[in-house]
């Protein structure tokens, strides 16, 4: 209970230090996600129905500080009403993403982490990309640019760089509250052939 | 997967989908709480980033001092974009009255609001300013800044998200379109920016100009009006490059305003006849006497 009220504390944190973030021109106005990363790390160390509430959380309190409402053209003509990327979009992105990075907890526990670092950049760039696809479905044509690319990559690499720090942290938190990283969900409770070993 | 995930899995996807399907009243109170809750750190960071950037140079005055030049700094610029709009209105009612018959545009009103925030969002080119809803900001609402003589146009608010903050959408978003002419001639096409926030490629592009079109570099462009959401003669930039396509020519726009330095910026509030008449706000034409 008490690694779970960390993980809040710091999700809560990474809000207020994501405002002093700056945007890096010389990247092509990337910046560091620490949300994002925050969420993707503390994802590995928790359960499915945990990773779940709080990629709902997350995703919300994240769309309602950064959410522009963008409307299409179409919605000029009083034929769509919903903006660009929806609210709530990013709870969608969060629940992915951490379902995805929740295949590599057996890494974390093992104290493997270079795929963990790895997932959390790729999975940052990744929901950036979806946003960036849902944008250019909605304008048409998809415009693409060596900048655009850098842009996403930088972002990710930002996100991996930070993960190490913040995976050390929610390990060294994790043994200090004697939390259990637990593998539900692995256990293989059948042969192949069907039968219940 | 076990009982218990498949729940949790099944009221995320249900609690997703109503949150999809949020009113923007709804959104917007979310907005105003979030922005309320996290507007001392926006304001503290972008002090912050001020004291940063003003790091190293020669002289700092004490706090008071700097507050009060910045205040005399923002009644002077906006008594300059008065006398602005105000000569342009003079012109357009001469023209209007004496040639064109037409009746005299609305008077134009200004407030006056600082930049609280400029970390764009992921995708779109963005800031937060600290006049909202009690301050009569209206989405839509042009942005404008004392450029020189004339006003150079930031954008236009996007979203009023609190009593005391809005968020304006840049001229270097690709969302932002301004109808645009070119300086001395009847030129017009549609200005607008890129996709992305890629600040590294801050060029706008004036689109579906003629194949005739005589845009030479250098060439400043200003809004033609003809859009109905800004007002005319706003500066928008200067021709970089044309490149003449097979029924059209684009051109390369470098954008006036330096979008890095804003501190202080105008909004035009629509006047009170056009907010409750709201056809009313184009020039219109009226029978001669």
């Amino acid at each position: 209970m008490k690694f779970f009220g960390l993980v809040v504390l710091l999700l809560i944190l990474s809000f207020i230090l994501q405002e002093f973030i700056p945007v890096f021109d010389w990247a092509f106005g990337s910046r560091l996600l620490l949300v994002h990363a925050v969420f993707l790390a503390a994802s590995i160390a928790v359960p499915f129905p945990t990773m779940l509430t709080m990629a709902m959380a997350t995703g919300l309190a994240w769309d309602a500080r950064y959410h522009i409402p963008i409307y299409p053209a179409e919605a000029a003509m009083g034929t769509f009403v919903q903006s660009e990327i929806p609210f709530g979009f990013t709870i969608f992105i969060f629940g992915i993403m951490g379902a995805l990075i929740q295949g590599v907890r057996p890494l974390f526990k093992r104290g493997r982490w270079e795929l963990p670092v790895f997932m959390i950049g790729l999975c940052t760039g990744l929901g950036l990309l979806l946003e960036y696809l849902i944008i250019s479905f909605h304008r048409g044509g998809l415009e693409t640019s060596p900048e655009l690319w850098w842009k996403m990559l930088m972002t990710a690499m930002f996100s991996s760089l930070v993960s190490p720090f913040l995976l050390l942290l929610l390990s060294r938190a994790a043994d200090r509250m004697r939390y259990r990283i637990r593998m539900e969900g692995l256990k293989r409770r059948h042969t192949y052939d069907g039968d219940a070993l | 997967m076990s009982r218990l995930n498949i729940i949790f899995l099944i009221t995320f996807v249900g609690l997703l989908i109503w949150i999809t399907l949020f009113q923007p009243e709804a959104i917007g109170k979310i907005q105003r709480g979030a922005m309320v809750a996290l507007r001392p750190f926006m304001k503290a960071s972008n002090q912050l980033d001020g004291a940063v950037a003003t790091l190293g140079s020669e002289t700092l005055s004490p706090a008071e001092v700097r507050e009060k030049l910045a205040a005399v700094e923002q009644e002077r610029d906006r008594l300059k974009l008065e006398v602005i709009q105000l000569d342009e209105i003079l012109t357009e009612n001469n023209q209007l009255r004496n040639a064109l018959q037409y009746l005299e545009k609305s008077p134009l009103s200004l407030v006056a609001a600082r930049v609280i925030s400029r970390k764009p969002t992921n995708w779109y080119n963005t800031l937060v300013i600290d006049k909202g809803e009690l301050d009569g900001i209206k989405v839509d609402s042009p942005v404008i800044v004392p450029l020189g003589e004339e006003a150079g146009l930031v954008g236009k608010v996007s979203e009023v998200i609190a009593p005391h903050s809005a968020v304006v959408l840049l001229l270097t978003d690709e969302m932002c379109q301004v109808s645009a002419k070119l300086e001395n001639s009847q030129e017009q096409g549609i200005l607008s920016g890129q996709r992305g926030a890629l600040r590294k490629l801050p060029s706008l592009r004036l689109r579906y100009l003629s194949k005739e079109a005589e845009a030479t570099p250098g060439a400043k462009v200003f809004s033609s009006g003809t859009g109905e959401l800004f007002p005319a003669n706003l500066l928008l930039g200067e021709v970089n490059s044309v490149k003449i396509g097979i029924i059209d020519a684009e051109a390369n726009v470098k954008p006036s305003v330096n979008f890095d330095d804003l501190v202080d910026v105008f909004i035009i509030l629509p006047s009170e006849s056009a907010q409750a008449a709201p056809e009313s706000i184009p020039v219109k034409p009226v029978t001669p006497p």
